[in-house]
């Protein structure tokens, strides 16, 4: 992985002749906040530096709002940001510049995207739609249309539906019923899945586990969640989705895998595989039991969780973590492969990102804001980088992204990528 | 919730100045044991009698706000919540006091001010450590900080009614009944309220201009009480009814189709007697009771409110209370006081996975004060042991049994009193904190306070003149705060013993009056400095920081200028710059000036009053993003026979 971050720095140097170096590393954080204090903050990072911690003010002249929940890259010049509790969904463009905001999804959560739509889950029961106020007795998952940026359609799935994944035209979405304890529900235990057209639900996949409320990492057609458990008997789990077998219409148990590790904060790594960090936690003793995981989900999957599981991170990631007062997010980016992790620390500090090589060795450590959890890497060879975005088209070898901004190394016929900066349909 | 009686003349009568020696050993007692010493002996505060109702005050956090050492918590509005802490101790560290009695909350140990009217109490006291009588019960060692209201004992008979009105939509009504028959007195005290509550706030920053109006701030209450006395048996009867709205902060949004809707209702009552007797020579007896039911339901199932669970909860609190103390005071230079407190308390709740939690709680405390060549000490040990009963789900928390003790060293000469203290206590955790659903944790072990003390305090009487200053260095020490705190590695909230924090600090009190032929001129001041520091973890770059909400300094002034039948009360309380984040230099509170203004005059049965809060209209929070409501007048009219 290393030759090719050589190979890339120098394939960037050389494009950017007349703007000087290129910048390798572009990281947006989202700091959270403290809840009801609307001081949510966006950080940039570039080249090993902090940009700024309050890039979205700097840019804007005024403020993202309280608890920025999740970020995703919708199209190289837009980006889209769920600001939970100011009921804001918010566009932006890759400087940073607003360019839209809806506040029709209360209560949002997490984020999925095919390119021209994007798709929200929410905790809330209303939706304002283009065809009017949509209400709900659960939760539901919106889309919102990336040109007009107007909701067009809303559906109603499990309680709490948290984590969203797009693949092959359908969405897979996590149900917590996180408000299992203040609302008469239990917790849920399922996936629903849409048809991302219509937002028919087509199937619901009974996991077993509850309160999946994680992010939901995507590795091709692998999904990542994890389950807390309920901290008194039920144990936490990661499950592992296989969303070819879910749409070939396998049964449930055969859909996934549950493994005994916990994986609260996870992330896609380069290689395929995934990273989990997870702590389970029992009020019965007062006893934390941490793990530092990478997955690999095809072998997982093959062994049905006797194998694949392996207790390291790269380097000296897993040490580095170990002496956070509270890691809150790890992060690995898909264009060039550094590591990134988060330590919120006493919630009322300003958190610290970490950062490492693609090989696990720390190379900073940076003052962020208040409960950093949420990032996207940018393009290196995006906006402020090239100036002919067409000029390196030819390269035909280009590394190939899909549209959650992750290395894939096979293209699914028919399917939309990212290769040299633009989207492409793949043959 | 203002003065709206004074059967003596507004003004005329004595002008007790804050810090005035307030007979330590007597005020709980029957009014006929006057056994005072002049000279103080603990770190004590008092506002009473006309200087009580002369202040422009809503409620008792208004009057407790001028104490030094005192930071007041409030989330705005008449609705917010009110809750005092002193000297960093932290809210769940003040005893709040009826006539001796505890008003508790099994469920989260804080009292809300702003339940309680300033309208029935002859006097506010704020005792740091706690209260040194010779006959005390056990509960009155318990806390970091003692507040006593102390309520009146009318001398004459008479019924006055008053009706008010308020900016932002406020309405209050009156009516109090009180007689004094035979060596019985008493009263009947009603009042009830209604505020739409919907001030204007602004926030202006380099980062936005927000200007919106408050909502969901509104409140309605009853309050009806009553009280009776004769000689050392006093009992008291007090009910309150609310319903009222629980705004969120004030967050970006686009517009204001969703806020934050939260519904509280209340319903409290209780009831108690106490008696005290004094027999043979140098025994005195003292016995209290009391019985207290609490209801609240909280709703948050609202249209507009998208943001939180539908949650629509019950909380059903009983609380029974008895102690008896016994003091013998063999010598005059020493007296013993032994006593026994028995508490039970119950908590129902229709939360999910919760049973029904009973605690039992048992103090026993002895205590000594002696006498020798005008030094002078007092030396308490308090037992303390709670017991939880419930089949929640993981259990009860292990009893708990603990030892505290206390001790004040004091010497007294020409109108000077030095005193130094020293008090270790703790709190025990509370029932939410041990029990509430996903959040509670009942491995919870109690957090510790010591406090050390060394003071000085002067006075001057004549009746033209007097005057009086008291000032207190400090040194507090937290130990095993208990906070709530997302588990490590998860995204669930609990409640944890984390953190240490180290306070040093001054408090001084000055007051003078003066009373020439027809006026009354008084003027107050209290002033504190602190750096409460966190001592928590040393790798952490928050140690050594001040803690969050922490002023470094605060003062107040109030002025009182009174004429015959005309009064005007000015009221100046600073409280200077406290952060509220370690993350940003930004995150600060700013500093803020609030100027309160009240004129009162009275002819024959009439009295008038008019008050005008935040004269400057600042703006300004004591938690971030919930404004307060800046400048308010309020109106009133009294009539009494």
């Amino acid at each position: 992985m290393k030759k090719e971050y050589n190979s890339m720095l120098v394939c960037a140097v050389a494009l950017s002749t007349s703007i000087g170096v290129n910048a390798q590393e572009k990281l947006i954080v989202l700091n959270e906040g403290n809840w009801q204090s609307d001081n949510g903050k966006v950080s940039y990072f570039e080249n090993g530096k902090i940009v700024s911690n309050q890039w979205f003010r700097d840019v804007n002249g005024y403020k993202i709002g309280d608890t920025p929940n999740d970020i995703i890259q919708v199209r190289p010049d837009l980006i889209a940001i769920t600001v939970n509790w100011s009921n804001i969904v918010q566009f932006i463009n890759a400087q940073g510049k607003a360019v839209a905001a809806t506040e029709d999804i209360p209560n949002n959560r997490r984020l999925a995207t095919d390119g021209n739509y994007v798709y929200v889950t929410s905790y809330g029961h209303e939706c304002g739609t283009i065809n009017g106020t949509k209400e709900f007795e659960k939760g539901f998952v919106a889309k919102i249309d990336a040109n007009t940026f107007k909701v067009i359609d809303a559906t109603e799935v499990g309680y709490e539906p948290e984590g969203i994944a797009y693949y092959r035209g359908k969405l897979f979405v996590a149900n917590s019923g996180g408000y299992a304890f203040q609302e008469g529900h239990d917790y849920e235990t399922t996936l629903s899945v849409l048809d991302a057209e219509t937002l028919k639900l087509e199937r619901t996949v009974d996991t077993g586990q509850i309160n999946m409320c994680s992010k939901m990492s995507q590795s091709g057609q692998y999904l990542c969640l994890n389950s807390p458990g309920d901290y008194y008997d039920i144990p936490g789990a990661t499950i592992i989705i296989d969303s070819d077998a879910v749409l070939a219409g396998l049964p449930d148990d055969n859909c996934f895998v549950s493994l005994t590790c916990s994986s609260t904060y996870n992330c896609t790594a380069l290689d395929g595989s995934f990273y989990a960090v997870g702590a389970g936690y029992s009020y019965n003793s007062g006893d934390y039991t941490f793990n530092y995981v990478t997955i690999d989900p095809q072998k997982a999957f093959d062994t049905d969780g006797e194998e694949g599981i392996e207790e390291e991170l790269p380097g000296s990631i897993v040490e580095d973590i170990k002496k956070m007062v509270m890691p809150y997010g790890i992060y690995v980016n898909p264009y060039t492969g550094y590591i990134y992790a988060t330590d919120a620390a006493g919630f009322v500090e300003g958190g610290t990102l970490y950062q490492w090589s693609p090989q696990g060795k720390l190379l900073g450590k940076h003052g962020v804001y208040i409960n950093p959890g949420h990032f996207l890497a940018l393009n290196p060879k995006g906006e402020s980088g090239i100036t002919d975005p067409h000029q390196d088209t030819t390269d035909e070898n280009a590394d190939i992204y899909n549209l959650q901004g992750i290395k894939v190394s096979n293209v699914n016929s028919g399917e939309i990528y990212i290769k040299n900066g633009v989207k492409y349909i793949a043959y | 919730m203002r003065s709206f009686l004074f059967i003596t003349a507004v003004v005329a009568g004595s002008m007790t100045l804050q810090a005035k020696q307030h007979a330590d050993s007597t005020q709980s007692l029957s009014e006929l044991v006057v056994t005072a010493s002049r000279r103080p002996l603990a770190t004590a505060q008092t506002l009473e009698g006309p200087q009580l109702q002369a202040l422009s005050s809503t409620s008792i956090a208004d009057a407790l706000k001028y104490f030094a050492g005192v930071q007041i918590k409030d989330y705005g509005g008449l609705g917010g919540l009110k809750t005092i802490n002193v000297r960093s101790l932290g809210a769940q560290h003040v005893g709040v006091y009826i006539d001796g009695i505890r008003i508790t909350n099994a469920q989260n140990g804080t009292v809300d001010l702003g339940k309680f009217s300033l309208s029935t109490l002859e006097s506010v006291s704020l005792y740091n450590a706690n209260k040194l009588d010779r006959c005390q019960s056990p509960s009155e060692f318990a806390s970091g900080a003692t507040v006593y209201l102390r309520t009146r004992r009318p001398d004459t008979d008479s019924l006055s009614v008053l009706g008010s009105i308020g900016s932002f939509h406020t309405y209050k009504g009156k009516l109090n009944a009180q007689f004094n028959h035979r060596g019985w007195s008493g009263f009947i005290d009603g009042e009830y309220l209604n505020s739409k509550g919907d001030y204007k706030f602004r926030y202006k920053s380099q980062y936005e201009d927000t200007i919106g109006r408050r909502k969901n701030s509104d409140i309605e209450y009853y309050r009806i009480e009553g009280a009776a006395f004769h000689k050392g048996f006093s009992t008291h009867l007090y009910c309150y009814v609310s319903e009222r709205g629980v705004p969120g902060g004030i967050v970006r949004r686009l517009s204001d189709k969703y806020i934050n809707v939260g519904r509280e209702w209340d319903v409290d009552w209780f009831g108690q007697a106490s008696w005290t007797h004094r027999f043979a020579h140098g025994h005195q007896v003292l016995f209290n009771a009391k019985y207290t039911q609490e209801y609240l339901r909280y709703c948050t199932d609202y249209p507009e409110n998208q943001n939180t669970a539908r949650v629509n909860n019950h909380y059903h609190q009983k609380d029974i209370y008895a102690s008896a103390s016994y003091s013998y005071t063999p010598f005059d230079w020493l007296s013993v006081n032994a006593g026994y407190d028995l508490r039970q308390s119950w908590l129902k709740a229709d939360l999910r996975n919760f049973r029904t939690v009973r605690r039992l709680d048992q103090k026993a405390v002895l205590a000594i004060q002696a006498e020798q060549w005008g030094v002078r000490l007092a030396a308490s040990m308090l037992y303390q042991h709670y017991r939880d009963h419930t089949r929640t789900h993981a259990g009860a928390a292990d009893p708990l049994s603990r030892f505290t003790p206390s001790v004040t060293l004091g010497y007294s000469i020409k109108g000077f009193s030095v005193r130094a203290w020293y008090k270790k206590i703790f709190r025990v955790p509370t029932l939410n904190d041990l029990y509430y659903t996903q959040v509670g944790n009942r491995n919870l072990k109690p957090e510790y306070t010591r406090q050390w003390d060394l003071g000085l305090e002067y006075h001057y009487d004549t009746p033209l003149w007097s005057a009086s200053a008291q000032v207190d260095g400090y040194i507090n020490r937290i130990d095993n705060r208990i906070v709530c705190l997302p588990l490590k590695g998860t995204y669930s909230w609990s409640m944890m013993n984390y953190g240490k924090t180290h306070c040093r600090g001054l408090n001084a009190n000055v007051s003078g009056r003066f009373t020439p032929h027809e006026w009354t001129f008084s003027l107050t001041g209290s002033l504190t400095w602190q750096k409460d520091l966190n001592k928590t973890n040393p790798e952490s770059q928050s140690y050594n920081k001040p803690i969050c909400y922490s002023p470094t300094l605060s003062y107040g002034i109030t002025g009182i200028v009174g004429w015959r039948w005309i009064s005007l009360t000015v009221s100046d309380l600073h409280v200077g710059e406290r952060m509220w984040s370690y993350a940003d230099p930004e995150d600060v509170l700013k500093p803020y000036n609030n100027i309160d203004l009240k004129l009162t005059g009275r002819w024959k049965m009439l009295m008038a009053s008019l008050e005008i809060n935040d004269l400057l209209d600042e703006q300004y929070e004591h938690v971030p993003r919930y404004p307060m409501p800046g400048r308010s007048f309020t109106f009133s009219l009294t009539v009494s026979i």
